[in-house]
């Protein structure tokens, strides 16, 4: 891979030098508090300026809504190295929990909203002691699966309202939902790059990289993915929690909607998996595209979703963060040389087998 | 008695199962890809005769013949689907990481179902096929004629599709690129190309089982994920490498779930089959006949 | 010495044993891979695995780490009996391995890599939650040095050579400090003289940080250069044990590796 990243290189290379990148993103990485600070207070002083309830916070309010979906995703797809397909699951759960606790059980919505988020951490940590001792396809299918029950359940069940759903009538104001996504993204960002520094981070890392390793290296590998799996699940669970009342309505369809599972995992990837800016940036962006779309074009933003997946598998893997560091740390190989050791290959990757 | 009743109709149905597992499991042996958008070549299929026997009656009604004569278009198209869609996309993430060939299809997958709901609107339709006298009594059990027409078509296509791979030249150089890609490119065989038939083949005999469901039941343009899924199932019971073992896993999966819409409602097949799924993952991830995910 | 004699003495030296087998048996099917094989390593000793392929080396390491549970003996870590331990304790308890196939985690950086060997704190929660110190990553600028990988700190692992990164594989076994490190066939895959810098770092370790050491090895320069003492291996049996010396002149050996039993 390295190699046809230098033949491409020589243009884009004059221009934006690796070494300018590589200056920027370390420098991104050296303030990220401080950056994270600044955009939340950029974007909590948009509604404060005059932005208000409507089309536009709406779409700022979705924006935060998938950047937490995806980033969650990524902690268990990216940083750990189990891609779920079903993630909404918890998504569902959580909608379904707020909606059934403040409609039929009267509760206020915070208490509803962090009970939500128990009951998703609950159902995580359930069905983690079956699907994470899968791996790859398997995993990735039977996590699917369980999207998929979950969808039916909520059908049969009376207390969902069947398939029909429910409706939700009295619920917070746009702002407020505009300041807990936004909050509830911050605090996954704070957190999630807080632990990419630490050992706990690291061991989610060494696990996707190399599990049987891992685990040959002291790691009891079930206790971390656990861990992964049930923050994911806390986050997604609350962002549905949310997600209901925002939306005034749930049903089967939208609560455990395998194509935002699909769109969410596209964000990821697109914005470049395991780091933080990724997902959100891949987020953001996506989803600003198929707002356009669907403004221009109804009905084909499912469409071009199928054909953003593709293209990004095929052509862009490691998303723009990640196809940036690559750029970036191009030329750190042959700058820092280090012992020619070996008559094998020089400077190509040596993996080991999954 | 009523359980003799589901099974019979289990059987029936899972024979249509079975065929779309076999080429999935084909797929998966082979070109060593998990194809999430094998449900959709079904659902291809159905509509594809649909189509064919809408121009030729002018609404989708007719005669038994008529109809199996359709099933050679869906064929024929699903074929040319299948190769088009390895030798553009798949081809291009083989050999990558798992997820993204996963990903690849899926993505593919919802850019199909949404242009069939965009082309054809996402409302059931099924074909209406007339016989004199649509059932046939068997002791006591019902057995609709339809079914077991389609019955005999699956057990049909998927015998063709046995023959295929152990007689003919290309069947045999799928077999080799299955066992070992470098050898077989080695002696001349083009590795691509049979990786595309492959997928045609697979795609073909899911199209052609898809007519035979456009009947039986309906189509619509979101069915194929259910397909999908189910061929998963039976494969992941039967073994990656085992026609044999798919025909049984897709025969004993309906069965299931007849007996279960029997018994409980049809509501509960999903959650039925796929907690089956999970814990034959659990106990045998290799399956029960086959080697499992390396041929 | 009579054998008589030599008996006490072999008793208290199996209790100051860092790793002890007592009769390990692993079947496969109807293949018996390893049978019934006693081994005893002690504390400073770097001590080789030797015999022909097949003779079920790599077997017997799975199940001294954990990776494979024997169907009959036992494995004790410093006494402790560790048989149905799982792998991930039995690392923990002070085993390092190190892989033939050297592996290490491509995706992260080489400074990342070391980080994550080092055991201090070992798994509890609070550890885990809080950002290498100072001193720790002093440790890791140390041992990059000292292994010549010094400004590769920041680099991604998988991007360096092969021997490079067996360079690192060792390098983070040395961060973690284990009772005792198992090595499956170290000088595989590299030039001569990088294999010369390994023996010097192997017995470096070995002499400074009196670390024991393990060993498969099919390179026989290099184990007869670098152990004390040899274990040999043929169909699952231990047939030799021995110094280097001794090892080259036994005929059952000659016999094993020549295809004559």
């Amino acid at each position: 891979m390295s190699t046809t990243d230098e033949e491409s290189g020589g243009v884009l290379r004059s221009i934006l030098p690796p070494e300018q990148v590589d200056r920027f993103l370390g420098t991104c990485d050296d303030y990220g508090w401080p950056l994270l600070g600044l955009g939340a207070l950029i974007a909590a002083s948009f509604p404060v300026l005059g932005l208000e309830g409507g089309y536009y916070m709406t779409v700022l309010t979705e924006m935060f809504l998938f950047a937490i979906l995806a980033l969650s995703w990524d902690i268990v797809g990216g940083q750990t190295g189990y891609p779920s397909f079903g993630n909404m699951a918890f998504f569902g759960i959580g909608a379904y929990a707020t909606a059934i606790l403040t409609k039929d059980f009267a509760l206020a919505f915070p208490v509803a909203f962090l009970l939500a988020g128990l009951l998703a951490v609950t159902f995580a940590a359930i069905i983690g002691i079956v699907v994470l001792r899968l791996r790859g396809h398997y995993f990735a299918i039977a996590t699917l699966g369980v999207l998929l029950v979950a969808q039916q359940v909520s059908r049969i069940l009376d207390i969902t309202g069947g398939a029909s759903g429910k409706i939700l009538l009295e619920t917070p104001s746009a702002e407020t939902f505009y300041y807990l996504f936004l909050g509830v993204l911050v605090v996954e960002m704070g957190l999630v790059y807080y632990l990419s520094g630490t050992r706990f981070g690291f061991v989610l890392n060494a696990i996707r990289d190399d599990e049987e390793k891992a685990t040959a290296m002291g790691f009891n590998t079930t206790y971390y993915k656990t861990a992964a799996w049930m923050l994911a699940g806390l986050f997604t669970g609350f962002a549905g929690a949310a997600y209901s009342l925002f939306n005034t309505f749930i049903d089967p369809q939208t609560a455990y909607n395998g194509a935002w599972n699909v769109e969410l995992i596209a964000m990821a990837l697109l914005g470049g998996s395991g780091t933080v800016a990724g997902p959100v940036i891949g987020a953001f962006g996506l989803h600003t595209i198929i707002e356009l779309v669907e403004t221009f074009a109804v009905g084909w933003q499912l469409v071009l979703l199928g054909g953003a997946v593709i293209i990004t598998v095929i052509g862009f893997p490691k998303g723009v963060v990640g196809t940036l560091s690559e750029y970036a740390s191009q030329m750190d190989y042959y700058k820092h040389g280090g012992m020619a050791a070996t008559d094998t290959d020089d400077g190509s990757e040596v993996s080991a087998d999954e | 008695m009523a359980a003799t009743q589901f099974v019979v109709n289990g059987l029936l149905v899972g024979a249509l199962f079975a065929g779309v597992a076999v080429g999935f499991a084909l797929i998966w042996g082979v070109v060593d890809i998990i194809n999430l958008a094998h449900g959709e070549m079904v659902m291809l299929g159905g509509y594809t005769s649909y189509w064919v026997l809408t121009l030729v009656t002018g609404n989708a009604e007719g005669s038994p013949l008529l109809f199996l004569a359709t099933i050679p278009v869906a064929i024929a198209v699903l074929f040319g689907i299948g190769y088009a869609l390895q030798r553009t996309l798949v081809s291009r993430v083989i050999g990558t990481d798992i997820f993204l060939t996963l990903l690849v299809t899926f993505g593919a997958s919802i850019a199909i179902q949404q242009l069939a709901i965009q082309a054809w609107s996402a409302n059931p339709r099924s074909i209406q096929v007339s016989f004199a006298d649509p059932s046939m009594n068997l002791a006591g059990i019902v057995v609709p004629k339809m079914k077991l027409v389609a019955f005999a078509g699956a057990l049909v296509l998927t015998a063709l599709m046995y023959v295929f791979l152990q007689k003919t030249r290309t069947g045999r150089a799928i077999r080799a690129v299955s066992q070992n890609p470098e050898a077989a490119a080695l002696v001349g065989i083009d590795v691509e190309h049979t990786r595309a038939v492959t997928f045609g083949v697979s795609s073909a005999i899911a199209g052609g089982i898809g007519a035979f469901i456009a009947v039986i039941l309906n189509i619509q343009p979101q069915m194929g994920l259910i397909y999908t899924l189910k061929s998963f199932i039976i494969v992941v019971f039967g073994g990656v490498g085992s026609i044999p073992g798919a025909l049984i896993g897709g025969l004993l999966l309906g069965s299931v779930e007849e007996l279960v819409a029997g018994f409980a409602s049809s509501q509960w097949t999903l959650a039925v089959s796929f907690s089956l799924l999970i814990v034959l993952l659990i106990l045998k991830p290799k399956g029960l006949f086959g080697q499992g995910a390396e041929q | 010495m009579s054998k008589a004699t030599s008996s006490p003495a072999t008793d208290t030296d199996s209790d100051r044993a860092v790793l002890r087998t007592d009769g390990v048996t692993k079947r496969f099917g109807g293949l018996t891979a390893v049978d019934d094989v006693d081994i005893e390593i002690h504390s400073g000793e770097i001590v080789g695995l030797i015999g022909p392929n097949g003779a079920g080396k790599s077997t017997l390491f799975n199940c001294i780490t954990g990776t494979l549970t024997p169907d009959e003996g036992r494995v004790y870590l410093q006494g402790e009996d560790v048989t149905d331990w799982p792998e991930h304790k039995i690392a923990r308890a002070g085993l390092g391995r190190m892989f033939q196939e050297t592996r290490i985690f491509g995706d992260m950086t080489v400074r990342e890599n070391l980080l994550l060997a080092a055991q201090e704190g070992g798994a509890d929660v609070s550890s885990l939650m809080r950002r290498p110190d100072s001193s720790l990553l002093a440790r890791t600028d140390e041992l990059l040095d000292y292994v010549d990988l010094g400004g590769l700190a920041e680099t991604r692992a998988g991007r360096m050579s092969f021997g490079q990164q067996k360079l690192l594989e060792f390098a983070m076994e040395l961060m973690s400090e284990p009772e005792i490190l198992l090595m499956d066939e170290p000088a595989g895959g590299i030039n001569p003289s990088m294999l010369e810098n390994l023996i010097d770092y192997i017995r470096n370790a070995n002499e400074e940080q009196e670390s024991t050491i393990f060993l498969i090895e099919h390179n026989m320069d290099f184990v007869m250069d670098i152990a004390d003492r040899i274990y040999v291996l043929a169909h699952g049996e231990r047939i030799a044990n021995g110094t280097p010396e001794e090892i080259q002149n036994d005929q059952r050996v000659l016999d094993a590796y020549l295809g004559r039993e």
